[in-house]
């Protein structure tokens, strides 16, 4: 039984004006139906790239990307957009809902999109937006919710399609500490449920929630593993040397 | 994506973008509109012209012959064997002799009142109804009888309506009036000259006043308006045979001219049709504008679509679908505001001129201009939804 997620040897390399951009050089990682795993890196270390890649909203340059088996790179453009719809659940930074549309049609979108049928359409978006707690506020605008409300909505719309992999990127960042802990051990949560949660983020205290940590700088990865051990922390290639920050 | 949800999702966007979908729209709805009105203008003109060519008789053709000196003339005679020699395109004919002299009726004259000799089938081949009295007989014909059938409107104006057994004068003769025509003018104030301010005599007695050897004009009846060609080719062999000699008469076929007419103001009406479009063409280019504005501006909506699970095709068509749902509804009020636009023309024309023709928007083009307005969309939007749907998703969700 192969891994639900696993990189070989993923390249990713931009051309940029001269010089090419190695965004994700030779990545090999696995992982594991069920892990809760934090990708975290500074910016430009190339853990957006790495979360396009397994979000399989890009492809790689070179190498492999296999998703429960399945070779990403390649499945054609309809393929990749079912993907995502059936085994992926995004959850921005900015919650990107889209603001014209009340809580349950942002909610609805995916099951729109799986061609799920008007009436289990609401039943479901109902039922998720209830298991975030927003079950109150169906009819409501994004621009009437808090931000951490709004990052709730997200959440809500990442599981209603109920996919194996939830994909957070800086889940958190927009949001203050308290709001953001919230969100975290709802990500915690899920995860308990059986949900596979990968989160990206380059802040080290929320990566410490995760129980595995990929460390990525320049695009390879520094570090993987348990996100106690001490060297989890230990940044490489930092101007200041070798730094730990907890 | 369902269509259903695509189509309500259009609506969505565009009700929240009221008033820059009703600038949008403005070229469809001006355009839709002066099609509309124009189309009606035309249909309304041509149904003038045929119903006004219709009241002459659109299944008769008019006669003339000149003779040829010596050599033998058509009687009237030689037409009524053509018309039985060809049943199936003639039907009847009569000799249509127009006489010279001014209508009296005691003291006073009627200027505009024509006097026409006619034999005992023209009232029938007219479809002129006898109101009192009787029609001109065969009887009358044979004896050259100085009796006269009159229009509804003489009737009505020199005898109070109890004309039947009074005498009318033309020029220095006198006529007894025997019959007095149904009105065919339904309005009294437009009978004056038209065919029920008329006199019909006995073609034989005015041809003897007139010092006439032969009818130099005949009317011939056809059986069927759609026989026109035919019906003209029959008489004009007839006629030939007779004088082998084509200048010696001439067949002028009332529908043949109509015909003419008709495609005279198609002509038209397409040519203003086509300046209408032009609008249509700006309205479509409108629309391809605004839809490139609005992909751009929702680029991070179309990126965050596509990580839900949008294929490119649900994407290009939700984009089409908001251009063509702008422009049909562009389309819907443009032929609305047409509609009021020709009540409008047939409501005030009249009190600034004198018209016979009213705009008539008709079905078709509303079925046309409907279906237009939906294709311009369609073929506009097609554009800006093909570039929303290649949009990379990576890229589109970073866009601010």
């Amino acid at each position: 039984m192969s891994a639900l997620i696993e990189f070989e040897q993923v390249c990713k390399f931009y051309q940029m004006g001269d010089t090419v951009v190695r965004a994700a050089d030779h990545i090999s990682m696995k992982i594991e139906k069920g892990e809760f795993v934090a990708i975290v890196g500074q910016s430009g270390s190339g853990k957006s790239t790495c979360m396009n890649i397994i979000g399989c909203l890009d492809v790689p340059t070179a190498g492999t990307y296999r998703l429960n088996g399945r070779d990403v790179g390649k499945m054609d453009r309809n393929e990749l957009a079912r993907v995502r719809n059936e085994m992926l659940g995004f959850i921005f930074q900015q919650y990107n809902l889209m603001p014209r549309l009340n809580l349950m049609e942002n909610v609805e979108v995916p099951l729109i999109y799986a061609r799920v049928p008007r009436v289990q359409r609401r039943t479901r978006a109902k039922e998720v937006l209830e298991q975030v707690g927003l079950g109150d506020k169906l009819k409501n605008k994004p621009n009437q919710l808090s931000g951490g409300q709004q990052q709730r909505v997200s959440i809500a719309r990442a599981l209603v399609r109920n996919p194996q992999i939830i994909l957070a990127d800086e889940p958190t960042g927009a949001l203050d500490s308290h709001t953001g802990r919230e969100v975290l051990s709802m990500l915690q949560e899920l995860n308990r449920q059986g949900h596979t949660v990968v989160l990206i983020t380059h802040d080290n205290s929320i990566a410490l929630e995760a129980p595995r940590i990929i460390r990525l700088e320049d695009g390879k990865i520094v570090y993987d593993g348990d996100s106690h051990a001490p060297e989890a922390m230990r940044i490489h290639s930092a101007q200041g040397g070798d730094a730990v920050c907890l | 994506m369902p269509v259903t949800e695509t189509f309500s999702l259009a609506i969505k966007n565009i009700w929240s973008n009221k008033l820059r979908t009703i600038l949008t729209m403005l070229g469809i709805i001006i355009g839709v509109t002066a099609v509309i009105v124009i189309v009606g203008l035309g249909t309304g003109m041509t149904n003038s012209v045929r119903e006004s060519f219709a009241s002459m008789g659109i299944n008769s053709m008019t006669v003339s012959v000149w003779g040829r000196g010596t050599s033998r003339n058509a009687t009237v005679d030689d037409f009524y064997r053509i018309v039985e020699e060809n049943p199936v395109w003639l039907e009847a004919a009569s000799p249509e002799i127009y006489m010279n002299g001014t209508v009296k009726v005691a003291t006073e004259s009627y200027n505009y009142t024509n006097v026409k000799g006619v034999n005992e089938e023209y009232l029938g081949m007219k479809s002129c109804r006898v109101a009192q009295g009787r029609g001109i007989q065969y009887m009358d014909i044979q004896e050259n009888k100085n009796v006269c059938v009159i229009g509804a409107y003489l009737a009505r104006i020199a005898f109070n309506g109890n004309a039947v057994g009074e005498t009318i004068k033309v020029g220095a003769n006198k006529f007894r009036i025997v019959g007095v025509l149904a009105p065919k003018v339904e309005q009294e104030d437009m009978q004056e000259g038209s065919e029920d301010d008329c006199v019909y005599v006995p073609y034989s007695t005015a041809m003897r006043l007139s010092a006439m050897s032969i009818p130099n004009s005949y009317v011939v009846t056809m059986t069927d308006e759609n026989y026109a060609t035919q019906a003209k080719a029959a008489l004009e062999e007839g006629l030939y045979a007779i004088y082998n000699d084509e200048n010696a008469y001439y067949v002028y076929s009332m529908s043949e001219q109509l015909e003419v007419m008709n495609e005279t103001i198609s002509m038209v009406i397409i040519v203003l049709t086509l300046i209408a479009s032009i609008s249509l063409l700006v309205g479509g280019i409108g629309i391809m504008n605004i839809m490139l504005v609005s992909v751009t501006e929702r680029t991070r909506e179309i990126g965050i679509r596509k990580a839900l699970g949008a294929r490119e095709g649900a994407i290009l068509l939700q984009f089409v679908m908001e251009a063509a749902t702008t422009s049909a509804l562009g389309g819907v009020l443009g032929i609305v505001m047409g509609y009021i636009l020709a009540a409008a023309i047939n409501k005030i024309m009249p009190l600034i001129m004198e018209v016979d023709s009213y705009v008539t928007p008709t079905i078709g083009s509303v079925v046309v201009a409907f279906g237009i307005s939906v294709g311009i969309g369609v073929f506009f939007g097609y554009l800006p939804a093909r570039r929303a749907a290649r949009l990379n998703p990576i890229d589109a969700l970073r866009y601010d």
